[in-house]
C-alpha cells in the first residue's frame, strides 16, 4: 500500500510543473517581438511510478501507480534544416545587395539618358565642329569649340574619377568589415565566448536556448558577409568555417581565430566587395572600357586634325585624355586659306561614328547588368523572405498559441490544487473524525 | 497540417507588403513628374541605348538643319549680288548700243566710257559682297576681296570650294566661282566680263573706224556670251538653293519623326501611368487598412 501523503506529493508535482510550464509561456510572450527569438516548450512527462509489489492486487500481481508529473526539458523549437537553407539565400542576398548599392552608384556616375551625360556632351562637340566648319573665319566658334571639348574632357575624367571612387569604397567597405576591430572580429569573438559557455551548460545535461539563440542568430549575421559552414565539435561546440577558413575552433585556446586573409572567392557581401573592387570587378571594367571610348576619340579627332594635335596625344584614357588645342591652333582646313573647313567637316562627320557606338554599347552594358543586379536582389529578397517565414513559422512565437496554453497550464494549475484539497479534506476524515465513536 | 502562423510572421508580411506597395508607388510617381519612363539605363537597358542613338540622330538632325540655314543664306546673298550685275550688265549693253550708233559724237563716247568704267567698278563692288564678314565670292580665301577697288582687275581669291553637311555624308559647295564670269581683266585676255569691259570703254575713247566696228560687232558678241554665263551661274545658285530647301523640309521631316520615336522610347505614358498609379495607391490604402486590423487582433482580446 502506498503511504496515507503519497497523493499529496502527486498534487504538489503537478502544482509546480504547471507553475513552471506557465513561467515558461510567460518567457516566450515576453519574447514575442524579440528578433531571433526560438519559442521554447517545456516538456513534461510523467515522474517514475510507485512500484506495488505482487500480491497487492485482486489478480496477484503487482503494479505501478503513477507518482505525478515532471519537466523533462526545456527545449527549443526549431528547424536547423530551415537554418542551412536560410544562411545559403543570405549569402545570395548578402552579394546582390553590395552589386546593386555599387552599380547604383556606376549608374548615377554616367548619368543617361539626360542632356548632360557624355553622350549630348559629345552631340554638342560635333555640332561646336559643324559651327566651326560653317564659320572657319570667325574665332568665336572656334573658341566655343575649344570650351565645349574641354568640358567633355572634364566629363570623362569625372566619371573616370567616380568609377575608381565606386571600386575604392568597396575595397574600403572590405577592409572595414574584415579589420582587426571590425564585424567580423566582434562576432568571432562573442562567438567564442558562446561555444564555451553552451559547451558547459551541454556538458552538465542543461540546454542553454537562449545563448543558443543568441548564437544562431550572429552566425545568421556571418552569412551575409561570405559562405559560412558549421560543424557541431561535441556538447553543441561549433567550429565555424566562414570564406574559406576556419575562423571559430572551440579547440583553440582562444577559441577564434581573426584577423585571417580568406579565400578569393569568400562568397556573399565580401565576395562581392572583393569583386568589385579588383581590377576586373564592374566598375574598372567599365572604367576600361571608356577609357578605349576616350582613345577612340582622341585617335579618331587627331588623325584628321593633322596640323597640330587638337587632343594630348599621349591622354589616351578617360583620366588623362586633355585638350591642348588653343582657339589659335584650332584647325578648319587642310590649305591655308581662312575659309577652308575641309578639316573640320570631315571631324563633323565622325558624329554617329564608333566613338559615339562604343560609348552607347557601355552604358547599354551598364544598364543591363545593373538590371540583373537589381533582379537577382529581389529574387534573393523574396527566397529569404519565404524562408524567413517558414522559419518563423516554426520557430515564432503565436500569442494565440500562449494564451492557449496559459489558459491550458492554469487550469491544470487549478485541478492539482482541486486534488490537494481534495487529499487534505480526506486526512482531516482520517485524523479528526476516525476513532471518535461514542465521544 | 496547415501552415503556423506567428505573430512576428504576420507582422513582417503587412511591413513587406506595405514596403513594396509603397516603392511601387514612389517609382510610378518619379515617371509621372519627370515625365520619362527611363531615368536610369537599368529600368531598361535597350531602350536606353535607343533613347542615346535617337538622342545623338536628333542632335545630328538638328546641326544639319543649321548648316542648310547658313548654306541658304549664302546662296541668297550671292544671288542678290549676281541679281545687280544682270541689272549692271542691262544698263551696260544699253550703253553700248548707243556708242556704237554713228550719230554719237566722240564726246558723248568719251562720256559713256566713263559711265562703262564706274560700272566695272560697281560689277566688282557687286563680287565684293560679304555674307557674315565672308567675302561670297572668294573661293576659301574669304577674307580677301575677289577684286580689289580701283585696282587691277586680276583675281584675288582662290579656286576654293566651300561645302555645307546637309545630311550624314551630304555634303553640296555653296560657293561659286565668280573667276569664270568676271576673269581677270585686259591683261589676260580671256574675255571674260572685266576684259569686255574695259575693251568697251577702251573702243568708246579710240574714236577710229575699227573701234566702232568692234563697239557694234565684237563687243556686242562678247558682252552677251558674257551675260549667258551669268545667267547660267544664277540658274545653277538658284537650283542649289532649291535643293537646300528640299534638304530642310526633308531634315525637319526626319527631326519629327526622331522625336517621336525618341518619345516613344523614352517617354512615359501618361494616361496608362496615371490609371496605375490610382490603381497602385488603392492597393496600397487597402493594405495599410487591413495590416491596422490584422496584426493588432489577437486571442487576448477575447479573454478576459
Amino acid at each position: 500500500m502506498t503511504s496515507s501523503f503519497f497523493g499529496l506529493q502527486t498534487s504538489l508535482r503537478g502544482l509546480l510543473t504547471q507553475q513552471q510550464a506557465i513561467d515558461v509561456t510567460g518567457h516566450n510572450i515576453a519574447n514575442a517581438n524579440t528578433s531571433g527569438y526560438s519559442r521554447q516548450e517545456a516538456v513534461l512527462e510523467p515522474t517514475r511510478p510507485y512500484i506495488i509489489p505482487a500480491n497487492s492486487v485482486n489478480n496477484g500481481s503487482g503494479a505501478q501507480l503513477g507518482s505525478g508529473v515532471d519537466i523533462a526539458a526545456i527545449r527549443r523549437v526549431r528547424d536547423q534544416f530551415l537554418d542551412l537553407q536560410y544562411r545559403a539565400q543570405q549569402m545570395s542576398l548578402g552579394d546582390a545587395s553590395a552589386r546593386t548599392a555599387s552599380l547604383d552608384k556606376v549608374e548615377g556616375a554616367f548619368a543617361e539618358p539626360t542632356d548632360d551625360g557624355l553622350a549630348a556632351q559629345l552631340s554638342r562637340f560635333w555640332d561646336a565642329w559643324s559651327d566651326v566648319a560653317n564659320a572657319p573665319e570667325n574665332a568665336g566658334a572656334r573658341s566655343a569649340l575649344v570650351t565645349n571639348a574641354q568640358t567633355l574632357t572634364a566629363s570623362f575624367r569625372t566619371i573616370s574619377d567616380q568609377l575608381t571612387t565606386v571600386a575604392q569604397q568597396a575595397q574600403d567597405e572590405y577592409d572595414a568589415i574584415t579589420g582587426a576591430s571590425g564585424d567580423i572580429a566582434n562576432m568571432a569573438s562573442e562567438l567564442s565566448g558562446l561555444n564555451r559557455a553552451i559547451g558547459d551548460a551541454v556538458f552538465r545535461g542543461m540546454q542553454p536556448n537562449d545563448l543558443m539563440d543568441r548564437r544562431d542568430q550572429l552566425i545568421d549575421r556571418l552569412s551575409q558577409l561570405a559562405q559560412v559552414s558549421v560543424t557541431d565539435t561535441g556538447n553543441s561546440r561549433f567550429r565555424i568555417d566562414f570564406g574559406g577558413v576556419t575562423l571559430v575552433d572551440p579547440s583553440t585556446p582562444a577559441g577564434f581565430t581573426w584577423p585571417q586573409t580568406l579565400s578569393r572567392t569568400p562568397g556573399g557581401k565580401l565576395g562581392a566587395l572583393a569583386d568589385l573592387a579588383s581590377a576586373t570587378g564592374p566598375a574598372l571594367t567599365y572604367r576600361t572600357q571608356l577609357d578605349a571610348v576616350a582613345a577612340d576619340l582622341v585617335a579618331s579627332v587627331n588623325a584628321l586634325h593633322t596640323s597640330t594635335p587638337f587632343f594630348d596625344p599621349a591622354g589616351r584614357t578617360a583620366a588623362t585624355i586633355a585638350v591642348v588645342a588653343t582657339t589659335g591652333t584650332v584647325q578648319t582646313g587642310s590649305g591655308r586659306a581662312s575659309g577652308e573647313n575641309d578639316v573640320a567637316q570631315a571631324i563633323a562627320r565622325l558624329r554617329g561614328g564608333t566613338t559615339d557606338q562604343m560609348y552607347q554599347a557601355l552604358v547599354a552594358r551598364i544598364g543591363t547588368e545593373a538590371q540583373a543586379a537589381v533582379r537577382a536582389e529581389s529574387t534573393s529578397q523574396s527566397l529569404v523572405d519565404s524562408i524567413e517565414d517558414r522559419r518563423q513559422s516554426v520557430a515564432g512565437v503565436s500569442l494565440d498559441e500562449e494564451m492557449t496554453n496559459l489558459i491550458r497550464f492554469q487550469r491544470g494549475y487549478q485541478a492539482s490544487a482541486r486534488t490537494m484539497t481534495t487529499m487534505d479534506e480526506m486526512l482531516e476524515t482520517l485524523i479528526t473524525r476516525t476513532g471518535r465513536v461514542g465521544l | 497540417m496547415s501552415m503556423r502562423v506567428t505573430t512576428l510572421m504576420s507582422s513582417r508580411a503587412t511591413l513587406r507588403d506595405l514596403n513594396d506597395g509603397l516603392s511601387r508607388l514612389t517609382r510610378l510617381q518619379d515617371q509621372l513628374s519627370s515625365g520619362k519612363q527611363i531615368s536610369r539605363p537599368s529600368d531598361d537597358p535597350y531602350g536606353t541605348s535607343r533613347a542615346l542613338s535617337l538622342r545623338g540622330e536628333l542632335g545630328g538632325l538638328d546641326q544639319f538643319q543649321r548648316n542648310v540655314d547658313d548654306g541658304i543664306g549664302w546662296l541668297n546673298t550671292s544671288d542678290t549680288a549676281l541679281g545687280q550685275m544682270s541689272d549692271v550688265l542691262a544698263r551696260v549693253r544699253e550703253l553700248l548700243v548707243n556708242g556704237g550708233n554713228d550719230t554719237t559724237g566722240p564726246s558723248s563716247r568719251a562720256a559713256l566710257a566713263d559711265e562703262i568704267d564706274q560700272l566695272a567698278e560697281s560689277v566688282k563692288q557687286e563680287a565684293d559682297v560679304q555674307y557674315g564678314g565672308r567675302s561670297v565670292f572668294s573661293g576659301t580665301a574669304t577674307d580677301t576681296p575677289p577684286y580689289a577697288l580701283g585696282g587691277a582687275d586680276t583675281y584675288g581669291g582662290d579656286a576654293g570650294t566651300i561645302t555645307r553637311a546637309i545630311g550624314p555624308g551630304v555634303e553640296i559647295p555653296i560657293n561659286t566661282d565668280i573667276r569664270t564670269l568676271l576673269g581677270d581683266g585686259q591683261g589676260a585676255r580671256d574675255d571674260k566680263l572685266l576684259n569686255t569691259l574695259r575693251d568697251i570703254s577702251d573702243h568708246l575713247r579710240g574714236g577710229t573706224t575699227a573701234d566702232a566696228n568692234a563697239l557694234r560687232g565684237t563687243d556686242l558678241q562678247r558682252l552677251d556670251a558674257n551675260l549667258d554665263v551669268l545667267n547660267g551661274i544664277r540658274a545653277d545658285v538658284g537650283a542649289r538653293t532649291n535643293r537646300l530647301d528640299i534638304a530642310s523640309s526633308r531634315l525637319s521631316g526626319l527631326a519629327l519623326n526622331s522625336t517621336k520615336l525618341l518619345s516613344d522610347v523614352e517617354d512615359a505614358d501618361m494616361a496608362q501611368t496615371i490609371t496605375q498609379y490610382t490603381t497602385q495607391q488603392a492597393a496600397y490604402s487597402a493594405a495599410l487598412k487591413a495590416g491596422a486590423n490584422i496584426v493588432q487582433t489577437s486571442l487576448l482580446d477575447f479573454l478576459h
